[in-house]
């Protein structure tokens, strides 16, 4: 942190805004205010806000301190037959790993964002692998970027001037120059304007023309449509590529996208690297999406929807919190951090919040806490899996991790009470 | 608990201190072993047991990226071996998954459940360190490091390009404080970056790797030079070129010359043993590779043993894996890291009916077996490339146990045993002295840990008591009683207790002119900030650097 007139600065702070997690934007803070966000995009300045976010405690209808409300969580989820944690997000891993302890504790279910976004590519992992990159190698060694299905600068404003097609590279030194940039356009999903090539393709079709890259890459010839034309172009343009990229927007929107586009781009990812190399990597959301599934991969093996009601965590994709809450599996949810896309009603059932303007939810008990990265410290995941550091600029509401132990030690306590 | 312990009447294997099964009490007080105690100090009965240091894995892979990207994609395999909590009654104990790849939590305790009280991740990216950490911090009981990947850096291979060793020093310095690392670990040197352009095999430790003057032998010279010049407690862990290729034990032995009269690690050396190839068929290379060995005293080893069975492939040698996949069709999962280094993972099955999964779990066998020296030839599977680690008391039993031992050989695949030494017949059985030194003793001198690995006074109190048992894998999986840090973690052959871990890591000085020119290699190629790259120093103190080097 730098003293300026009227202020301070804190720089290298790493954004959430994104799963681009640019770390090296520079907070200006004026009276313990958010004055400006330099090297921001107009998302990641959106996301700082100025800093200022509630800080209350309520149980039952009042408002509480952070101690009662903490003893009316722990009695709730401590009574409920079966629970549900769900990882919000702009939470840090720390408060991500005192969460999963809690389900253990609990013999909850616990589940995140991923299982309504995601799902599709972690399931494809498990089935046939990954072929990825950092962002870091794309930046330095791709000459061939597709962008399939998916402009960055609008949910990923960044992307483009950070990693690629734009910087100079180690490998491609030239930058922009340096690189050839193809566009598949599925659907409406558009690519680059500024794209060297530009293929376009039904969304219907998508699958299609992805298997007809594969069957050209293996050395069977296609039929003799525009599409099978621009198709086998690619090919080319791939297997003549010294490092291909190809990015595609794991979270487009409210829906997932096409199911089976995650395997199918592996595979073909997997097959060009008998000949080239290549990646395939996908663009992720903001607020360490990626660090949840970390997390519960390092304490129950598995990166979404665990279920511990049998004492152990076992991996159960198709009862997600959606479903659990749907059918009334559940009877007391206890959602961590912001919950953004929650696949559920919070009110459907007896309910917990611990995070960012939890206390503007309706729930029985809540507690705000800050935003990781604005006011709390810790690690979190970019969309590549690479661990960063958080920055707190300003001071803020009670530490989410702080809250979610303190948390997870009066359950321990009720529960050592009654063994 | 009591901070006093009096362990009484077991045999103890402490061979640091010229130990051998004498009849003796074992003392700890504070945490430590103490030379005496009062009489009315807490006793311990271990008459008929046998008492050893606590054990200390030198090459795991138990908590890198690379590690939880295998836990991510092994669903089918940990769904079916769940891991309930024990019962503690000093910490809140958790659940988890095993397989070959456990979750973190499971991890400390079945080391602990197997009387290891250190563990060394092997192989960790620096831009993954503080995942590392992460993983480290929620792995219990286990005292743990790690070892920093470098050698396909290209910031590195520049150095070595321009002759600038100092500044190459420099950097592994810096490198090491600010991932809180323990050690330098190479991985097929030059080979990972070359995997990145597209180039496939490196030939020789003398292949140009596409700049002028960078060769594997050059890349290996200067980090061996770097980490001697460093005084590490560890030197530099070499993982050679050509990993799992048939011939390759003539790579393994030209490393080895090059880095002749100079203080290095070769790890899972059993991977890099294979001769024949070149229209060949695969045949051991034990032989000729334990020779040198057991010629130069400056040369340690791991040796990597392939257990039949299931295990997980993970490496930062991403070429290999692409290999494995393509010749099984199995999962492939490859990661480019950020100029720095691969990953790559394939889940695997050494089977005994397949002949080179055979002479491979042959090959590890004959390189323990016509090992002279105990001190220098250390116990990994590499897991879990080679098997996982609870498999080490099978491991174990196979060493000591040679009816056992031929009786399983009958069993393997014989296609590729033609010449083995271990298909012609080894007497050898392995003595719980020596077992002591290749899981205890050995690691820990070889590492510089000079207070793990032995139970002289001022030693950390980590101590495994076994109960004799004819059956050597039995008493080696379930041990009556594990000390670490003077806390009773195993009482009657279950887990009780898990103390709070140490992180194992050093902080050497260097120059800080290099981080001038860090700056400028971060503004240009890196999407890390350079400030943001250094890992939360560990709350641990720092491993002191060797004296007087």
């Amino acid at each position: 942190m730098s003293q300026m007139p009227g202020g301070d600065l804190v720089e290298h702070v790493t954004c959430l805004g994104c799963g681009c997690s640019c770390d090296d934007i520079a907070v200006a803070v004026r009276g313990g205010r958010i004055a400006e966000a330099r090297g921001a995009c107009a998302l990641g300045s959106s996301w700082f806000g100025d800093g200022r976010v509630p800080a209350i405690a309520r149980a039952h209808g009042s408002i509480v301190t952070v101690d009662a409300a903490l003893d009316a969580a722990a009695t709730l989820l401590d009574q409920a037959r079966r629970a549900l944690v769900f990882l919000g997000i702009d939470i840090s891993c720390e408060t991500q790993r005192a969460a999963v302890e809690v389900a253990d504790t609990l013999h909850a279910v616990v589940d995140g964002v991923s299982s309504s976004t995601v799902a599709a590519g972690i399931l494809a992992a498990q089935r046939r692998g990954r072929v990825s990159a950092t962002l870091g190698e794309i930046r330095n060694r791709a000459d061939c970027i597709v962008f399939w299905g998916t402009d960055p600068a609008a949910r990923y404003p960044r992307y483009a001037s950070r990693y690629a097609p734009e910087p100079a590279g180690l490998f491609v030194p030239d930058g922009r120059r340096s690189r050839r940039l193809v566009s598949v356009d599925v659907g409406d999903a558009r690519g680059p304007a500024e794209a060297d090539t530009r293929i376009r393709i039904h969304a219907d079709q998508e699958l299609d023309a992805i298997a007809a890259l594969r069957a050209v890459l293996a050395g069977r010839p296609l039929g003799g449509t525009e599409l099978d034309g621009a198709l086998a172009d690619l090919a080319r343009t791939l297997t003549a590529a010294r490092y291909v990229a190809i990015v595609y927007d794991a979270e487009p929107g409210a829906l997932p996208p096409e199911p089976a586009r995650a395997e199918s781009l592996t595979a073909l990812g997997q097959q060009l690297n008998a000949v080239t190399r290549a990646c395939v990597t996908p663009l992720r959301g903001g607020g360490n999406r990626v660090g949840a599934e970390s997390v519960l991969a390092w304490q129950t093996g598995y990166p979404m929807t665990v279920d511990f009601s049998r004492g152990h965590p076992r991996f159960r994709p198709d009862d997600g919190a959606g479903a659990l809450v749907a059918s009334g599996a559940v009877d007391a949810v206890l959602v961590v951090g912001r919950a953004l896309g929650t696949p559920f009603a919070i009110d459907a059932v007896r309910s917990v919040a611990i995070g960012p303007s939890a206390s503007e939810l309706p729930c029985d008990a809540a507690i705000d806490t800050g935003v990781a990265g604005i006011h709390e410290s810790g690690t979190a995941f970019r969309m590549d899996d690479i661990p960063l550091p958080l920055r707190a600029p300003v001071p803020g509401p009670p530490v989410a991790a702080d809250v979610m132990r303190a948390l997870a030690q009066r359950i321990h306590t009720r529960r050592s009470r009654r063994s | 608990m009591t901070d006093r312990l009096r362990i009484t009447g077991g045999a103890v294997y402490d061979p640091a201190n010229g130990v051998d099964g004498d009849v003796r009490d074992v003392c700890v007080e504070n945490g430590r072993i103490v030379a005496s105690l009062p009489d009315d100090a807490p006793r311990l009965d271990a008459h008929g047991m046998v008492v050893m240091p606590g054990g200390i894995d030198i090459h795991a892979h138990i908590a890198a990226s690379s590690v939880n990207q295998a836990r991510r994609i092994l669903s089918d395999e940990r769904t079916a071996d769940p891991a309930s909590p024990p019962a503690l009654f000093d910490t809140v104990a958790r659940s988890g998954t095993g397989g070959t790849v456990p979750t973190t939590f499971t991890t400390g305790y079945r080391y602990a459940g197997l009387g290891y009280t250190t563990v060394f991740d092997a192989a960790v990216a620096p831009v993954g360190a503080r995942d590392t950490h992460a993983q480290l911090d929620d792995t219990p009981i286990v005292d743990s490091g790690f070892f920093v990947l470098m050698g396909n850096d290209p910031y590195l291979l520049q150095q070595v390009a321009a002759g600038e060793r100092d500044r190459a020093r420099d950097y592994a310095a810096w490198l090491l404080g600010a991932t809180g690392a323990y050690a330098i670990k190479l991985v097929n040197p030059g080979g990972i970056e070359l995997w990145k352009r597209n180039v496939r095999a490196v030939k020789s430790i003398d292949d140009a790797l596409g700049i002028p003057g960078v060769t594997p032998r050059a890349i290996m010279e200067t980090l061996a030079d770097a980490a001697n010049a460093l005084a590490l407690p560890h030197p530099v862990h070499i993982h050679c070129n050509n990993l799992g290729l048939p011939g390759n034990v003539a790579t393994t032995l030209d490393s080895m010359r090059a880095l002749s009269g100079r203080r290095v690690h070769f790890t899972h050396v059993q991977f890099h043993a294979y001769a024949g190839g070149d229209g060949n068929p695969w045949a051991s290379g034990a032989k000729e590779l334990i020779a040198y060995i057991n010629a130069h005293p400056e040369v340690t080893a791991d040796v990597g043993q392939v257990m039949l069975g299931h295990a997980t492939t993970v490496t930062a040698d991403g070429a290999v894996e692409y290999l494995l996949h393509a010749s099984t069709g199995r999962r492939w999962v490859n990661v480019d890291v950020e100029l720095e280094t691969g990953c790559g993972i394939v889940p695997y099955e050494y089977r005994d009916a397949a002949a080179v999964a055979s002479l491979q779990w042959v090959v590890g066998l004959e390189l323990f077996l016509l090992s002279e020296d105990p001190w220098r030839v250390l116990l990994s599977t590499d897991h879990p490339n080679g098997g996982a680690f609870t498999s080490y008391p099978e491991l174990i039993r196979l060493l000591m146990d040679r009816a056992y031992r031929d009786e399983r050989l009958e069993a393997v695949n014989h296609k590729l045993l033609a010449g083995s030494a271990l298909a012609d017949g080894l007497s050898r059985e392995y003595t719980l002295r020596e077992i002591a030194i290749i899981t205890r003793a050995g690691p820990a001198r070889q590492l510089g840990l000079t207070s793990k690995g032995h139970l002289g006074p001022g030693a950390d109190a980590d101590i495994t008591i076994y109960a004799r048992d004819p059956d050597i894998a039995r008493m080696f999986a379930t041990p009556r009683y594990v000390i670490k840090g003077g806390v009773l973690v195993v009482e009657e052959g279950q887990l009780r207790r898990a103390p709070p871990t140490h992180r194992l890591h050093v902080q050497p000085p260097y120059d800080e002119a290099v981080m001038r020119d860090l700056s400028v290699w971060f503004d240009r190629y890196a999407t890390i900030a350079l400030a943001n790259y250094p890992v939360a120093p560990p709350r641990d103190a720092p491993v002191p650097l060797r004296a007087g080097a």
